[in-house]
């Protein structure tokens, strides 16, 4: 089968907004396709692999060696396209319309498995003569997708969940267990296909396998209308949602990326292997303060994801916790269907069991959440405003009487986030976007006052709806006052609403602060620059809070 | 080098203006006297005293705004003289109608290339290559990321697009004088033998064109805005500004797409809202520019009506052209 194919399908699940024209197509791609292509086109869809074999940037300056083309006019291209691989392949059709060269019929498996693993086998030199003669021989529709996997931006727009449904309705299996097989380390092969629809469901493969992980929705008002008593209420944590896996004596730890992690985190697999019962454990990895007895930020935790291997000295630097918040299973039973407040009591009764009879001390390193008990709403709203003294986003409202189902179902969990800081400031800086947003202003830095001058504290860029992108673009545009390469200085006059996270002092920032997650939630047109907040408003926040 | 008030043609307030024959090209508000070279409304105010165009420039602004403008037309090529000035209409490939205006006064020659495109569009007249000293050319695509596929690769995409939904009423925007026509002619050449609806305002650009001896395939005017899904399987040409607002909101049945060569970025593609984007242009891309640049011998160039930084720099560095930049 031709890479023809996929590039299709790539176009069409490009054009096609609906889910079940998505469904539709992806249906009817895999029936038309070889095993191994198939198993191919998964592999890029569910962006199961961003391996890259050659930077955008390098993409570039290949294309520029290659035709003798000034590297100045590839950038100002790509300012307005926003994607290294998508620019070289508008340009290409300036190169390879007038070529006679045979056109190759290459499929996706040979590309994958052969043409490019070779390609990295190369030197410089080498390796630009083979992309040119790829490019050349390959039809004009295909260099789109060529470019993106050299460059590992294979993105668009189809979930996994897209891939996991469209595989049940092409055998007629439950999304479960498509989405249990989809998990983890997927090797693209014939086998790994044939194994995704095979309408047998042989259980001792999905062994080491997490179940699909349940997710919360943002709260709504109408669940005040609810009794209080309906939920379990926990401390939302800001860590790695993570399945703790333990069958047969044999540890995982399988994040909701659905990246096995056992390298990382060693001590963790040390210590729960010590543990007797086999069981499924849904829960939050953090590293932790131990002293206060809260969550270290998420930070810390990047300290730790990153590294396999973490010698001694970054383990006890950086500890780490798993706090379980559910049972999914044990010693081999499914309890998935089991009401929560029953799993609840499962979970305790058995982490009571492990505590005192296993024989290294556990609690160090694997608790399970606390729960909090409001009286009432307005009690409920006292814990969520406490949230950030213990380093948490909020609160969790879970149905008691609901079972672990897979997916953002409605009504089962809630995730009820404090309230953002905000300030509002003055813009000062645009840059240029990339990718969708490319060729618009739509990267914002922003100022408050100290002694009557603007003093950059936040860089934001999400937060204004399209319409308001492209006026704020036309009027930035208008208002330069200088240009540095892509940014551009602008009259202050714009004042916006900035909310964010977490504030904190800063050495490295001109401002002497920092903040977390910075987004725009409102465009003050009816503030003046001089309404705007000061940095001393900013660092009194700062003190309210602590 | 002459300043800006030295040149024959020169930018004042937003406009092309030639002082010596006090007359503006395409002026955004009302003056005395305005060469209007093509008839959509971002080239023409109401309110000037008098327009001179084409004839069929002419015949299409009054069908658009009403007899109610005082407007001399000319045939292309035919010389007329203001202020000594010698004035002429040619050919620039836009739609039908659309001309660059060749001025010559005392043995010195500029071009106003108006908007323009190389490419073949039997619903007008072919580009007509004008050699000039100084041309004032439009760069609405000048980067080399814009390549035009030939304009029947696009209209087979199109006819695709709609084959492959036969459940689905098919809705193509673009703009409803010339694209839309251009488009219902090369359409009706591919596989797609399904009704094609258009618009009133296209049908009656249509009807224009038709009077004025183009044939343009017959469409079926969309009469019954309601009973847009049910037209499975059909094309339908709407004007743009149809696609913001309500309208669209009131079918479940459909598919958009847009027609415009700004389509060929993916980021704008998906920007714009519509399902799908095609690719194709009345305008020149980049190759269709400075092949324009070259053939008319210009040695001073200036662009409008686009970026033209890297255009500019391009052709200083690689071809040698003088590029000039307009004092505003």
């Amino acid at each position: 089968m031709s890479l023809k194919k996929f590039s299709e399908l790539f176009g069409d699940l490009d054009s096609i907004n609906s889910t079940n024209n998505k469904i539709e197509v992806l249906k009817r791609y895999f029936l038309s396709n070889e095993p191994i292509d198939n198993s191919w086109a998964i592999y890029l869809l569910t962006g199961k692999s961003n391996k890259r074999f050659i930077s955008g940037r390098n993409l570039k300056n290949l294309f520029s060696q290659i035709y003798e083309y000034p590297q100045w006019l590839i950038d100002t291209c790509y300012l307005k396209v926003g994607d290294s691989a998508e620019v070289i392949t508008l340009l290409l059709k300036n190169k390879t319309t007038s070529r006679n060269k045979k056109l190759s019929n290459i499929s996706l498996n040979q590309l994958l498995s052969k043409i490019i693993p070779e390609l990295s086998k190369l030197n410089d030199e080498e390796k630009n003569l083979q992309i040119k003669n790829i490019w050349e021989t390959l039809p004009e529709d295909n260099h789109l997708i060529f470019n993106k996997i050299l460059t590992g931006t294979f993105r668009v727009g189809v979930s996994i969940g897209l891939i996991t449904k469209s595989i049940s309705k092409l055998i007629n299996i439950d999304e479960e267990i498509i989405s249990h097989r989809l998990m983890g380390n997927f090797k693209p092969s014939i086998d790994s296909y044939e194994f995704l629809i095979n309408k047998n469901i042989n259980l001792e493969e999905l062994n080491s396998k997490p179940y699909p992980f349940l997710l919360a929705n943002n709260f709504e008002d109408k669940i005040f209308k609810n009794s209080i008593n309906d939920f379990q209420f926990e401390w939302k944590y800001d860590g790695i949602r993570m399945q703790l896996i333990k069958r047969s004596g044999n540890v995982s730890l399988w994040t909701r990326g659905q990246e096995l992690v056992n390298e990382s985190f060693p001590e963790l697999v040390d210590k729960i292997s010590y543990i007797k019962d086999d069981f499924v454990l849904d829960g939050e990895l953090l590293v932790w303060n131990f002293k206060e007895q809260i969550a270290f930020d998420f930070s810390f935790l990047q300290k730790r994801i990153n590294r396999k291997s973490p010698t001694r000295s970054i383990q006890i630097k950086y500890p780490i916790i798993f706090i379980a918040y559910d049972l999914l299973e044990i010693n081999g039973r499914d309890i998935r269907e089991i009401l929560l407040e029953n799993r609840r009591i499962e979970l305790e009764k058995y982490y009571s069991e492990w505590q005192n009879k296993t024989k290294n001390n556990i609690t160090d390193i694997f608790r399970i959440c606390d729960l909090i008990y409001p009286k009432d709403w307005s009690d409920a709203l006292n814990f969520k405003e406490k949230s950030r003294e213990n380093n948490t986003e909020g609160l969790i409202l879970k149905n008691k009487r609901s079972p672990y189902t897979s997916g953002r179902k409605k009504g089962i969990w809630w995730k009820y986030k404090v309230d953002p800081m905000q300030l509002d400031a003055v813009l000062i800086y645009a840059k240029g976007g990339s990718g969708r947003r490319a060729g618009l202003y739509t990267d914002y830095s922003f100022a408050l006052w100290k002694d009557q001058k603007l003093i950059k504290f936040a860089s934001a860029y999400s937060g204004l709806t399209n319409i308001e992108i492209k006026e704020l673009d036309k009027w930035i545009r208008k208002n330069t006052i200088e240009k540095f390469g892509p940014v551009r200085s602008l009259k202050p006059e714009m004042v916006f609403e900035i909310s964010f996270e977490k504030i904190q002092i800063s050495k490295r920032h001109k401002s002497g602060i920092a903040v977390r997650f910075p987004r725009i939630t409102k465009w003050r047109k009816d503030k003046k620059i001089n309404d705007a907040d000061s940095l001393k408003n900013a660092f009194e926040l700062m003190k309210k809070i602590s | 080098m002459r300043t800006n008030q030295e040149y024959l043609i020169k930018y004042k307030d937003g406009n092309l203006y030639c002082e010596l024959a006090d007359i503006w090209i395409d002026p955004i508000k009302p003056v005395k006297r305005a060469l209007i070279t093509h008839a959509h409304f971002d080239h023409f105010t109401f309110g000037c005293e008098e327009y001179l165009s084409t004839n069929e420039t002419a015949i299409l602004l009054k069908e658009r705004v009403g007899d109610n403008i005082k407007i001399k037309t000319f045939d292309y090529g035919e010389e007329f003289k203001i202020n000594g000035i010698n004035i002429s209409f040619h050919p620039s490939g836009h739609i039908l109608g659309s001309s660059q205006i060749r001025f010559i006064f005392a043995d010195e020659k500029w071009l106003i290339s108006g908007d323009f495109k190389l490419q073949k569009d039997e619903t007008c007249k072919q580009y007509e290559i004008v050699k000039t000293d100084y041309l004032i050319s439009e760069c609405t695509f000048g980067l080399p990321i814009f390549k035009w596929d030939e304009t029947n690769k696009i209209a087979n995409d199109i006819s695709k697009w709609i084959t492959h939904s036969p459940e689905k009423t098919s809705l193509l925007f673009c703009y409803s004088l010339g694209k839309a026509q251009r488009l219902i002619n090369e359409i009706s050449q591919t596989n797609f033998k399904g009704n094609i609806y258009s618009h009133g305002s296209i049908y009656k650009m249509s009807n224009c064109y038709k009077e004025l001896g183009i044939d343009i395939k017959d469409t079926i005017k969309i009469e019954n805005k309601k009973k847009i899904d049910e037209l499975k399987g059909s094309l339908l040409l709407l004007p743009t500004s149809l696609s913001k607002g309500s309208f669209l909101k009131n079918f479940k049945n459909i598919q958009t797409a847009f027609a415009s060569g700004w389509m060929s970025i993916r980021a704008l593609r998906k920007r714009s809202g519509y399902d799908k984007g095609f690719a194709i242009s009345d305008h020149a891309d980049w190759d269709g520019i400075l092949e324009v640049v070259k053939k008319s011998e210009a040695k001073n160039v200036f662009f409008h009506h686009g970026d033209s930084e890297a255009l500019s720099k391009y052709l200083v560095e690689k071809e040698s052209i003088n590029v000039l930049l307009f004092g505003k």
